[in-house]
């Protein structure tokens, strides 16, 4: 089990360091700026001294170095500053926005992640029938729509015409769960269109590369009854790569959450960031992709844990 | 029960007899299942769900006669190599081959086909279409048929100008490193693992965020997002390549690196390479739409599809489809390429899955 233990460590140290780098980059790829930060919020129009008080309040009168070490430790922290446009905390401005996308991506996980393995597995046992032709044609222009053709074709649908869902999902504090669930279904729907779509290409390829192995067909030889071979023979060896597929499409969701949120002005992480984009309010930008980039490597994270878990082969790389 | 559901059924019922009196065993039992099926919703939804599914069924024949036609006309000029290679492909490549063929001209002719200018105001706000415009005009009363004509020329050659960018890009460093090796090949691989390791729609937006949304930013922040993983497999497809004997033969001879890739690596890896061009352009086109949509790509007045769909937003509220017509345009291409992609796929692998 000690070998379990320090693979496993040695793959999170991995990704802990990549999480550093990428840290890195986020923060002196603002320093890549034409003259500084403080010169392009301000504008060319800025008089010598409005620069120079932004840069004093901002602190960029220290080394970069400083300032990058003082960010992270402050992220570290759940402090990120504040924002150059409003001045206000941006982790008051993302805390709540944060859960309100956590909660979008895990209620799109939560009905797609079991609908498209069982699908993908159905889907790769009728291999090459008409259904599976089908299947094919409608998943590939599923992931091939962006994700706003998709969102706006269930508002026409669903909200405009036929109005059972609203088109907007504005949130209040006082909605009950049910009607939490009602007011985001449109926005998670486009979600679940779309990963399950991706998460059930992948099962199927992972399923009928395994079905190619030599030794399903000498369990199919030898007359074990179909479901017999799935259940008990194909199915421990598939775990692997259906766990890996459910975390890469869950990192998936954290990225494609964004266009679905701009397009239902879903009040969550996404919209800030693109707000943030537009204002060129940099604090917020950064924290943003900090927390995206985040999540994206844990999740990736959590793939390759579960798949050294799962598959003992991998316990010993050659 | 109309004129239209008895013509319908008399049609349905007569082309699956032929198809059974003439053995196209597939054809009638396609032809039946679609009569039972209508049948059916029929019972259920009456004439409007019967209308439906006639009109989805009619449009699906007419794309699989267009696709045919195109297939055929496509071997008869081809030259004979090339005609044998293209009487393997399914319909659906047909079909996207026709796509990417239509959506070429458009964006090539696009100043001659389209009846008006790209940003020429000629008419009030949100006009319902009329003879002159043909699919009405937009927000600010420019013709939207023109602008969608316009659009294919600049997203799509945006993306294929992007694409082209982190193609070469990844390319070269891919085959350089498998050549080189050594140090140049383990930092180019970790450099490609950081770089993949953020989102990309996350990374295109800091870059954005820092430099503005220019062109020829969105051109560098794609090509730095998208080299990574066209240098993966370019690696990997080229590392196959570079242990073979005829490698070493020409490493003998004395011939440099540079004649190593261009005359010897690169033909024998074209295939894989000219697929993942198409996957790739795939993602980039979305991804550039993508950012368009947000108000990040490509900056008005000039017509892009992705930007489009966001400024005639409001007229979905009224039950309008306009703004969907360049959401769809971005969709078709996007699937078109990935059918012709697919079969390239099957054909390079050689997989003929059971």
């Amino acid at each position: 089990m000690g070998d379990i233990a320090s693979l496993v460590a040695k793959r999170l140290g991995l990704g802990l360091l990549t999480l550093l780098v990428i840290s890195v980059i986020i923060f002196f790829m603002v320093e890549l700026l034409p003259g500084d930060i403080a010169q392009a919020v301000l504008g060319q129009g800025a008089t010598e001294e409005n620069v120079a008080a932004l840069r004093e309040r901002m602190g960029l009168n220290d080394p970069a170095p400083v300032r990058y070490f003082q960010w992270l430790g402050g992220a570290l922290t759940g402090n990120f500053g504040e924002s150059i446009v409003t001045g206000e905390r941006v982790s008051s401005i993302i805390s709540e926005r944060f859960i309100n996308t956590l909660f979008l991506a895990a209620y799109a996980a939560v009905i797609a992640v079991p609908f498209a393995i069982v699908l993908g597995i159905v889907v790769a046992l009728l291999r090459n029938t008409l259904f599976d032709r089908v299947a094919n044609v409608l998943t590939l222009t599923s992931i091939s729509s962006p994700e706003f053709f998709l969102g706006y074709i269930l508002i026409l649908y669903l909200a405009v015409k036929t109005s059972m869902f609203p088109a907007i999902a504005s949130l209040s504090g006082d909605m009950s769960f049910g009607e939490l669930l009602h007011r985001t279904f449109l926005p998670a729907l486009t979600l679940v269109l779309v990963v399950t779509a991706h998460m059930m290409r992948m099962t199927r390829a992972a399923i009928i590369n395994l079905l190619a192995s030599p030794y399903i067909e000498m369990a199919r030889l030898k007359g074990t009854p179909p479901w017999k071979v799935i259940v008990k023979h194909a199915l421990p060896n598939a775990w692997a790569p259906i766990i890996n597929v459910v975390a890469l499409n869950l990192a998936y969701l954290i990225t494609g959450v964004v266009l679905v949120e701009v397009v239902f002005v879903y009040p969550g992480i996404g919209q800030s960031l693109v707000d943030a984009v537009s204002k060129r309010d940099f604090p917020v930008v950064q924290a943003c992709c900090l927390i995206f980039a985040a999540t994206f490597i844990l999740l990736n994270l959590a793939a390759d844990v579960g798949a050294i878990l799962t598959n003992p082969r991998l316990r010993h790389p050659k | 029960m109309g004129l239209f559901v008895i013509l319908y059924f008399a049609f349905l019922i007569i082309a699956s007899c032929l198809a059974a009196f003439y053995e196209k065993r597939s054809v009638f039992l396609m032809i039946f299942s679609l009569t039972m099926v209508s049948f059916v919703l029929g019972i259920v939804g009456g004439a409007g769900a019967l209308r439906f599914v006639a009109i989805t069924a009619a449009v699906l024949a007419f794309a699989a006669g267009i696709s045919y036609a195109f297939k055929e006309f496509l071997i008869a000029i081809a030259p004979r190599n090339a005609a044998k290679e293209l009487k393997t492909a399914p319909l659906t490549a047909a079909f996207g081959m026709f796509v990417i063929f239509t959506y070429a001209i458009a964006g090539i002719f696009a100043p001659w086909i389209a009846p008006h200018g790209e940003s020429e105001v000629i008419s009030s706000a949100f006009a319902p279409a009329d003879a002159n415009m043909l699919l009405g005009a937009d927000q600010l009363g420019r013709d939207m048929f023109s602008r969608i004509i316009y659009g294919a020329r600049n997203t799509v050659g945006l993306a294929l100008l992007a694409t082209l960018a982190a193609f070469f890009m990844g390319a070269l460093a891919g085959l350089l490193a498998a050549v080189k090796g050594g140090w140049f090949d383990q930092f180019m691989g970790r450099f490609a693992d950081v770089i993949m390791s953020i989102p990309s729609l996350i990374f295109a937006l800091l870059m954005l965020s820092i430099f503005g949304p220019q062109i020829i930013v969105i051109i560098c922040a794609v090509a730095i997002i998208y080299a990574p993983r066209v240098f993966r497999l370019t690696r990997a497809v080229a590392g196959n390549v570079v242990v073979m004997d005829y490698i070493e033969a020409a490493k003998l001879r004395g011939e440099g690196d540079w004649y190593l890739i261009r005359r010897e690596i690169l033909p024998n890896s074209t295939a894989p390479l000219v697929a993942e061009f198409g996957l790739e352009f795939c993602f980039v086109f979305l991804l550039v739409a993508g950012l368009s949509f947000l108000g990040l790509g490509i900056q008005p007045p000039t017509a892009d599809w992705g930007s489009m769909v966001r400024e005639n937003a409001t007229l979905i509220s009224f039950g309008d489809i306009t703004p969907l017509i360049p959401a769809a345009a971005i969709a078709l291409l996007t699937v078109a390429v990935n059918f012709v992609v697919d079969w390239m796929l099957w054909r390079s692998s050689g997989l003929k899955e059971m």
